[in-house]
């Protein structure tokens, strides 16, 4: 029981950042690789704040979240705008975003060192609740309240707003879309900063569950990411859930029962397994491209 | 100053043959991240099973572990490749990313590969061994370049359907780019090994794989050069910046992204794009105003089958696309298949040139059954086609799309290629002149050498046809051929399509300008709703009432698309009618040619 709810706690983390990575690759059908880099300048921005502003680890959440925002509609300007009509468009964003994702890493090394960082002494209220029998954390419950919140509202946002109409018909066909009036350009923009203030409060949030920020962080859990929205099904919201929830589950479960060097060949045996025998995932779509 | 610099340009050769590992796929258009895991099996599989340098000497032992190495490589590939060359895109990527993940760990986990320890591995790779290695490798992709193999690669990159109508056998071509990057990284695993001494299953990453796409990528995937350049300019980066006193550790990396994003953002074609691609065109003897396209096939006798369906049909989801067609199609004949938009006469095209299987009914073209083979076989018996969507290679210049085009009518060339046989030149030669001749055909020749995406929209179509006619087709279909050509334009391509009939091909096209179509052909077939409604001369088809009242009503002189912007185009809901078709007439309709609303049921075409 301990375990399931530690993995419950991980897997929502993984599934905030998987849902802003499947954000962008379902709507614009493009897979930005700065996204992890996110996740990293977050997590030290967010030490900063409560460091150096002195904001409690509560209400840095929301500021990161805007500063993430806005690291989305940076990367949107200058890795993927310019590329757009270009025939290698897919290799040439996937190029220029590890470009700026070198260039933040960069940023955050000459701004902190190579060094770990974690949040300062006292700043995680010590509640615990005892639930059947484990003990869980306030920080685990607020993890995975603030996943939650979260998805429910991207959810209304893409299926309810006007903005997450236009979402829809780009990600149906782009074409179209700007001939029936939808800002394309704009809608984008707005795509990339809601993905990346996921990404960012997903990071902060994973820095506060382990109190480490490390530079490597993000790569680490690019791999997972790209796992995750494989297995729900590129592009679905619910399937990025569910896949971050299993990931999460799973290598809590690995840990314990096989070993922690194996616990990554349970994620990409999964991966490489769903890819051959469910290439759209457990909840994706398939997408017939018209020939 | 070489000793000085001799890590470095080490390092340059080894990085060039690991980023030639991705430009192997790239060029066929395949994103794979695999490569490190290639490389890392190649490596230990290698450095376990090969003799020890001290016993045999260094280059002995080297050249086995190569062997080994490339081996272990090209087999892994293959295994990996079979289920997965299906996969598209990212998803190739990803799959092939989780392969390369997975081997890590396994790795990490072997008694065998010391785990997290590594393998100590005696230095034998010295500075001239791997450039050695690194220019026959460099070697192997120029000669394949313009070799019958290389473009169709570069086709396939372009656009998969349209190679596979070419008559290219577009798994057997991904496999094997596939297999090739699987053998070149296992040449620099284990060229690497030998080198820096020690190997951990870590060296060959996330970010070994992501350094080897950015360096193909950076240098260029279209251009041999390309993954040299790219490594020589990685490389060397770091080392310029030391020159010049940047020492603080984040810079490097920061200008490192920089200039890869200015060369990515400015340079679309990697830094390969900066050397000019040569192109040549033979000159043709005299000037013969209609070339002989230079063709080898014995065309069927004039009057024999070449097409024949019966009870031919096409549902896509309960709507009827093409609904119980018999058709029949003789060899010397000018086909043409009009009918308003959404008839179906596009699925009936695609269905007889293999390109979609039929869901009902049978059909057999020059021989071949139609519905279980696959469209490169159809291609092969002697079927060519244009798109109604123009689908052309649209960064190869309008000569290598003809040369692609000439697939199945060429012979193979790249081994020959690379130990320079004479008869491989005059075989490419012989390609070069044949191409020439159906650009001439068409009057292209002197745009031979523009990219076909800078094409007018006119010659575009034009090239479409001189590609298919490289083929040396029996059948030539034809999807519209004078959409977007002024009168003048069709006319031209009026003679163009009579004169090849007369060369004993037969021809069969779709087309909306009707007067072309009543002047060009021998027999009309009218399609509507999915189903045959009538089939006869221009003069019959001209004179059927009830074509007349359902398609030609509005029609005065040529003045098509005029009728068809003024009318209102209600088309009632298909009404699967049991009606006598040709005798059928339909009140409601509006005669036109061209609906402004095309969303009628049967709307379902598939180019």
């Amino acid at each position: 029981m301990q375990q399931f709810l530690n993995g419950i706690s991980i897997g929502s983390i993984y599934a905030l950042f998987a849902i802003g990575f499947t954000l962008v690759f379902g709507i614009l059908d493009r897979l930005n690789l700065a996204h992890p880099s996110v996740f990293a300048v977050s997590a030290f921005v967010g030490i900063e704040l409560v460091e150096r502003v002195g904001l409690s680890i509560w209400t840095a959440l929301p500021v990161v979240f805007l500063v993430g925002g806005l690291l989305g509609l940076v990367i949107e300007r200058v890795a993927f705008r310019p590329l757009k009509n270009r025939p290698d468009a897919h290799f040439a964003g996937l190029i220029s975003s590890i470009a700026i994702a070198g260039m933040l890493i960069a940023l955050l090394q000459w701004r902190y060192g190579p060094d770990t960082r974690r949040f300062p002494p006292g700043s995680f209220p010590g509640t615990d609740f005892e639930v059947v029998g484990a003990r869980v954390t306030l920080v685990q419950v607020v993890i995975v309240a603030v996943s939650i919140a979260l998805m429910v509202a991207l959810t209304y946002l893409v299926t309810r707003t006007r903005l997450g109409r236009g979402m829809r018909a780009i990600a149906e066909n782009p074409t179209a879309a700007r001939v029936l009036g939808v800002n394309v350009d704009r809608v984008t923009a707005w795509t990339f900063a809601i993905s990346s203030a996921l990404g960012a409060v997903a990071g902060v949030l994973f820095a506060i569950n382990v109190n480490t920020a490390q530079l490597g962080m993000g790569a680490a859990i690019e791999l997972k990411g790209l796992a995750v929205i494989i297995v729900g099904g590129m592009g679905s919201l619910p399937g990025a859930l569910i896949g971050g929830l299993l990931l999460g589950l799973a290598e809590v479960f690995a840990v314990e029962y096989v070993g922690s060097s194996w616990r990554d060949v349970i994620a990409f045996g999964l991966l490489f397994a769903i890819l051959l025998l469910r290439p759209q995932g457990l909840l994706g779509a398939r997408k017939v491209r018209e020939v | 100053m070489l000793l000085q610099y001799s890590t470095t340009l080490t390092f340059v050769a080894l990085a060039a043959i690991f980023a030639y590992s991705f430009y192997a796929v790239l060029v066929a258009g395949q994103l794979s991240l695999g490569q490190a895991g290639f490389a890392s099996l190649a490596a230990f599989s290698a450095v376990s099973l090969a003799p020890d340098p001290d016993a045999v000497g260094d280059v002995p032992a080297l050249l086995s572990a190569v062997v080994v190495g490339m081996a272990v490589g090209a087999l892994a590939a293959l295994v990996l490749g079979l289920p997965t060359m299906h996969l598209r895109g990212v998803f190739l990527a990803i799959a092939t990313l989780g392969f390369g993940e997975a081997v890590r760990v396994i790795l990490l986990n072997q008694e065998w590969t010391g785990g997290a320890q590594g393998l100590p591995v005696p230095r034998v790779v010295t500075l001239g061994m791997a450039w050695t290695a690194a220019v026959l490798v460099a070697y192997w992709f120029w000669r394949m370049g313009s070799s019958r193999y290389g473009r169709a690669l570069e086709a396939i990159r372009e656009d998969e359907l349209a190679a596979r109508a070419m008559g290219i056998d577009v798994g057997r071509h991904r496999l094997s780019a596939f297999v090739t990057a699987g053998a070149v990284a296992g040449l620099y695993g284990v060229l690497l090994a030998y080198y820096i001494r020690l190997i951990v299953p870590g060296d060959f990453g996330f970010t070994a794989a992501v350094e080897g796409l950015v360096t193909a990528v950076l240098g260029g995937s279209t251009m041999f050069l390309g993954p040299l350049l790219g490594s020589g300019f990685q490389t060397m980066i770091p080392e310029v910046q030391r020159a010049v006193g940047i020492e603080a550790g984040w810079i490097r990396p920061f200008l490192s992204g920089l200039l890869l994003l200015v060369v990515i953002l400015f340079l679309p074609g990697g830094l390969a794009s900066l050397i000019p691609r040569r192109n040549r065109l033979p000159a043709l003897g005299g000037d013969d105003r209609r070339p002989d396209l230079g063709g080898v096939r014995q065309h069927p006798p004039a009057g024999e089958t070449v097409v024949s369906a019966t009870g031919l049909s096409k549902e896509y989801g309960g709507v009827h696309a093409v609904q119980d067609v018999d058709l029949e199609i003789r060899s010397g004949e000018v086909v043409g298949l009009i009918g308003p938009n959404g008839a179906g006469k596009t699925t009936l095209v695609n269905m007889l040139t293999g390109l979609v299987p039929p869901s009902a009914g049978r059909a057999t073209v020059l021989g071949v059954p139609i519905g279980t083979t696959p469209v490169h076989r159809v291609t092969a018996a002697g079927v060519s086609r244009t798109f109604q969507h123009s689908k052309l290679f649209a960064r190869l210049s309008a000569l290598e799309n003809v040369l692609v085009g000439g697939h199945l009518a060429n012979r193979p060339t790249f081994l020959r290629r690379l130990v320079w046989l004479p008869s491989a030149r005059r075989d490419e030669r012989a390609a070069l002149e044949r191409a020439a001749r159906c650009l001439h055909r068409v009057g292209l020749a002197e745009k031979a050498g523009t990219r076909a995406s800078a094409l007018s929209y006119g010659d575009q179509r034009r090239l479409e046809i001189a590609r298919a006619l490289a083929a040396d087709p029996t059948l030539l279909v034809l999807d519209e051929p004078a959409a977007g050509m002024n009168h003048v334009e069709a006319e031209a391509l009026s003679a163009l399509i009579r004169s090849l009939a007369a060369d004993g091909l037969t021809i069969l096209f779709i087309e909306h300008n009707v007067g072309m179509v009543l002047r060009t052909c021998s027999r009309i077939v009218v399609l509507d709703f999915g189903e045959v409604l009538a089939t006869g001369t221009p003069e019959e088809i001209a004179a059927n009432p009830a074509v007349i009242d359902a398609y030609l009503g509005a029609e005065e002189a040529d003045d098509v698309h005029g009728g068809a912007a003024a009318a209102a185009g209600s088309r009632p809901a298909g009404d699967g009618g049991t009606a006598d078709p040709v005798t059928e007439t339909r009140p409601s309709r509006a005669g036109t040619l061209d609906p402004p609303d095309a969303t009628g049921p049967t709307a379902r075409d598939v180019t």
